[in-house]
């Protein structure tokens, strides 16, 4: 008589095959020398995977961890969890439907991704903007950038365990996004401007509204910052995280309040100036130190700024027509156009080239996010896990546009 | 337009030039050949009238015949952007010399040109896919990847037919847009 066998997890037969790992697969083949040098693990390190749908990072983001202990040793950024292939549509589309695409990859600031994209175009065309337009555009941009640096502000807040201050910054927040929705008829993706112009003229609404917030921001900004600057907690988590200096920002190709931070007074708005920026006063903060809490207290300093350039736009407000006078198929002739805007986050460029046709035949999306998220894997090493939160959420990537 | 920059950029670059320096608006545009980017860059950089040290961007492009790599760089002692195109990169071997020597920063950027055109840049040393999975076939910003019939048709009807979601098979590239792009 012999005994039943029992199915035993040994058995050969009932193993899971391994070649069919799923996509959390730890290990993938390594196709670069820098991928050889990340998965070599050496005594005590493991992987550990952090996102993509994880709430700090602020998106998509997936990051393989290296950690030994506590410690960070390595980082690889995984991308493409919301990649939309925005630079294929657009060759696909107008020129006037290339203003809606580009409008949801730096969603919380979508204004600057279009002004990109119709300054290259007005480049093309040789279109003179009218000049109540350009002042509608800073006003109307300038408001974005505020609105962004107050997510901003609550974010970064938020991801150190604070919840006080998302609070106080989404009462600003909520109100410019009804500022710009009585504007340009949305409250996130406004697709207000258009080549040559704005969409609309200011309406009565908006400057009642902007006027009655324009009255009261300054005091409850400063209110909503002593809430953080002042937090001891905050300002040494924060301080001596994620140091750039200032060679390697300009190695890194780092832009905007980042590069500032670092101490490079680098602005599209005065470096290569467009619009009727040169003819607005406002100074570009900077810093030396570089760390989190300098990135963090930059952009503060730059919605005093902001504000400052909405008060002489209100007050300087030409009158005139808002649009250029262009036809409704627009055909450039063949050439390349460059041009570059000071998004919240850094350089936003668009390169356009056209062969005539009334569709771009390349267009070249350039987001500062996607450079900044570089520097993770560089700042890491050394520091605990927590810390990556800090160091991500000060750097201020956006997934839609890293991800295009 | 900065014609004095122009004069400078003749006597600094002198024969790595392929093709006059072209100036439009606020863009001065050069040409070279692809091997000569990294001792161009280089120079662009290092020198003392020139320093260009910020890249501002690093962008593939796909002519129909060959393949572009396109910088942008920005310095202060000109008020021009700088455009460098190192041209005529042929589809069959399409290898370019990586500037992750120069500028770090343009590891993904590299990454995302080999990405979306399959560029090969020579040197950088994390050369694999940034948004698509690893065991994605094709390029899809090259001009022989077609979309597919029902993406969104141009309000101008007529002026140029979409491109077609299945090319016959002996069409070409070039055969899919009637006009060249720019020169």
């Amino acid at each position: 008589m012999t005994t039943p066998t029992r199915p035993s997890l040994d058995d050969p037969s009932l193993a899971i095959p391994v070649e069919h790992a799923g996509i959390f697969d730890p290990i993938p083949v390594a196709r670069t020398e820098r991928q050889r040098e990340f998965y070599a693990l050496k005594d005590g390190e493991l992987l550990l995977n952090i996102g993509p749908q994880h709430p700090s990072t602020h998106g998509v983001l997936r990051m393989i961890v290296k950690i030994n202990g506590e410690q960070v040793v390595d980082l690889d950024p995984v991308l493409g969890y919301l990649h939309r292939g925005v630079e294929k549509l657009c060759e696909n589309a107008d020129y006037h439907q290339v203003i809606s695409q580009v409008d949801p990859l730096e969603y919380i600031s979508s204004l600057f991704t279009e002004w990109g994209a119709v300054l290259s175009f007005e480049k093309l065309l040789d279109v003179e903007v009218p000049r109540r337009a350009e002042y509608i555009r800073v006003l109307s941009a300038e408001l974005n950038r505020v609105a962004s640096h107050m997510l901003y502000l609550g974010w970064m807040a938020l991801d150190l365990g604070g919840i006080t201050p998302i609070l106080w910054s989404f009462a600003e927040r909520d109100e410019i996004t009804e500022i710009l929705g009585a504007l340009t008829g949305q409250k996130l993706l406004f697709n207000y401007f258009r080549i040559g112009g704005v969409n609309g003229d200011l309406n009565h609404e908006f400057m009642s509204r902007l006027g009655d917030w324009m009255s009261r921001v300054g005091a409850q900004l400063e209110a909503g910052m002593g809430l953080l600057n002042e937090n001891e907690i905050f300002v040494r988590r924060a301080r001596g995280i994620g140091v750039i200096d200032r060679e390697t920002a300009l190695r890194m190709c780092v832009s905007g309040p980042n590069l500032r931070a670092s101490g490079v007074p680098f602005d599209i708005r005065r470096a290569h100036p467009y619009s009727v920026y040169p003819e607005l006063d406002f100074d570009i903060p900077t810093r030396q130190e570089g760390d989190s809490l300098a990135r963090y207290l930059l952009r503060m300093d730059e919605v005093k700024q902001s504000l400052r350039i909405i008060d002489q736009c209100l007050h300087r407000m030409p009158d005139g027509p808002v649009s250029a006078k262009l036809p409704r198929l627009l055909r450039p002739r063949p050439g390349r156009a460059f041009s570059a805007v000071e998004a919240p986050r850094g350089l936003y460029s668009t390169y356009v080239v056209s062969d005539g046709t009334d569709q771009p035949f390349r267009m070249r999306i350039h987001d500062p996010s996607f450079v900044h998220l570089q520097l993770v894997p560089l700042l890491m090493p050394g520091n605990l896990i927590p810390d990556t939160m800090v160091i991500v959420a000060g750097l201020d990537p956006i997934m839609g546009g890293v991800d295009k | 337009m900065d014609r004095a920059f122009k004069a400078l950029l003749e006597r600094t670059l002198g024969t790595s030039l392929e093709g006059p320096v072209r100036q439009r608006q606020d863009q001065t545009e050069i040409r070279i050949r692809p091997g000569d980017v990294p001792q161009v860059m280089r120079t662009l950089h290092d020198e003392p009238d020139l320093r260009f040290e910020y890249l501002a961007d690093l962008a593939g492009v796909d002519t129909g015949t060959t393949f572009q790599v396109v910088y942008h760089l920005w310095s202060e002692v000109t008020p021009d952007w700088l455009r460098i195109i190192a041209d005529g990169i042929p589809r069959e071997e399409p290898r370019v010399p990586s500037l992750t020597f120069l500028w770090k920063g343009a590891e993904w950027m590299e990454r995302e040109a080999y990405d979306m055109f399959g560029l090969v840049f020579e040197g950088n040393r994390d050369l694999r896919r940034i948004y698509l999975p690893d065991d994605f076939g094709s390029f899809p910003l090259r001009k022989d990847f077609h979309l597919a019939d029902d993406a969104a048709k141009s309000p101008g009807g007529g002026v140029r037919p979409m491109e077609r979601a299945t090319a016959p098979a002996d069409a070409d590239a070039t055969t899919l847009r009637r006009t060249s792009p720019g020169t």
